[in-house]
């Protein structure tokens, strides 16, 4: 069972804001309070290729594992822990990043792809988003009864977190753009 | 990495690392928004606080789903390619090959 569904959402920031936004917005300390269920994030590896000019990073995130008590009693974890690799080509002004988890497999795969593009209708000035996300749950015996019940589950968690992902970038955009403005002030 | 079970919520890292997290990735953010994304691309950078962050890193990331996308002296992941298809190798930032 997949269930496959994509978001789009327009920054009115130019692109080398929202992209560094994106890289705070987990490792920044004060986003932690509203984004709770992030657990850890470590960088594992980051490249910058002296040829073609783009960067690629690979991150550790680990996750509080949503979902209520007995699907935690199933699986038996709370925790799952997901990579996250991105590719960056300041070139072109391209960022994508590719999420998957890497533990709880034989439970759920849970697919996310994000692309930051330069708005097309104001490419020096807005950022659109495009957010994919493929969730598909494994045939498990033990749940198949509620199998529905607990897709529909992640599909609106994973709803409510871009939501909160968004006003964090949204916040992390405006505090860049004052202290740039503060910078050419000095 | 860590115990199976946490508690949702506690933001004061376990991490035997957080602090050289902390400086690599605060390092890292203000190269990426300073200079990368400005095209200032030429010099490696946060060489010193990634090898510190790496090298602990190495010693505590014990999870096994994580320790092999650790940064080796190559690193290749095959979810990450180029135009062409191919895995992607490259130089670092703040690591020496």
């Amino acid at each position: 069972m997949v269930k496959a569904f994509t978001q789009e959402y327009v920054y009115k920031h130019p692109w080398e804001r929202v992209t560094s936004a994106s890289y705070r917005k987990f490792t920044d300390h004060e986003n932690r309070r509203i984004l709770t269920h992030i657990l850890e994030v470590d960088t594992l590896s980051c490249k910058h290729d002296p040829i073609s000019k783009k960067l690629y990073t690979t991150r550790a995130v680990t996750v509080h594992f949503p979902g209520p008590w007995f699907i935690r009693k199933i699986i038996g974890q709370e925790i799952c822990h997901c990579i996250e690799s991105t590719v960056v080509d300041a070139k072109s002004r391209s960022m994508q990043l590719s999420s998957r988890n890497v533990s709880l497999q034989k439970f759920i795969e849970v697919e996310e792809k994000i692309r930051y593009d330069p708005h097309p209708d104001n490419p020096s000035r807005w950022t659109v988003c495009r957010h994919e996300t493929n969730i598909h749950l494994k045939p498990l015996p033990a749940l198949a009864s509620i199998a529905e019940k607990v897709e529909q589950r992640y599909v609106e968690k994973v709803v409510k977190y871009s939501a909160t992902g968004r006003e964090v970038m949204e916040r992390i955009c405006t505090y860049l753009e004052a202290e740039s403005r503060e910078i050419r002030r000095l | 990495m860590g115990p199976n079970r946490e508690k949702k919520g506690s933001h004061s890292s376990t991490s035997p690392c957080a602090n050289l997290r902390a400086a690599y990735h605060n390092c890292f953010n203000r190269w990426y928004s300073e200079k990368f994304v400005k095209g200032l691309w030429e010099k490696e950078e946060c060489i010193s606080e990634w090898q510190k962050y790496r090298a602990c890193l190495s010693e505590h990331l014990d999870d096994k789903h994580l320790s092999r996308f650790l940064e080796a002296e190559v690193v290749v992941d095959p979810a990450i390619q180029d135009d062409s298809g191919n895995p992607v190798d490259g130089a670092s930032v703040g690591g020496r090959r």
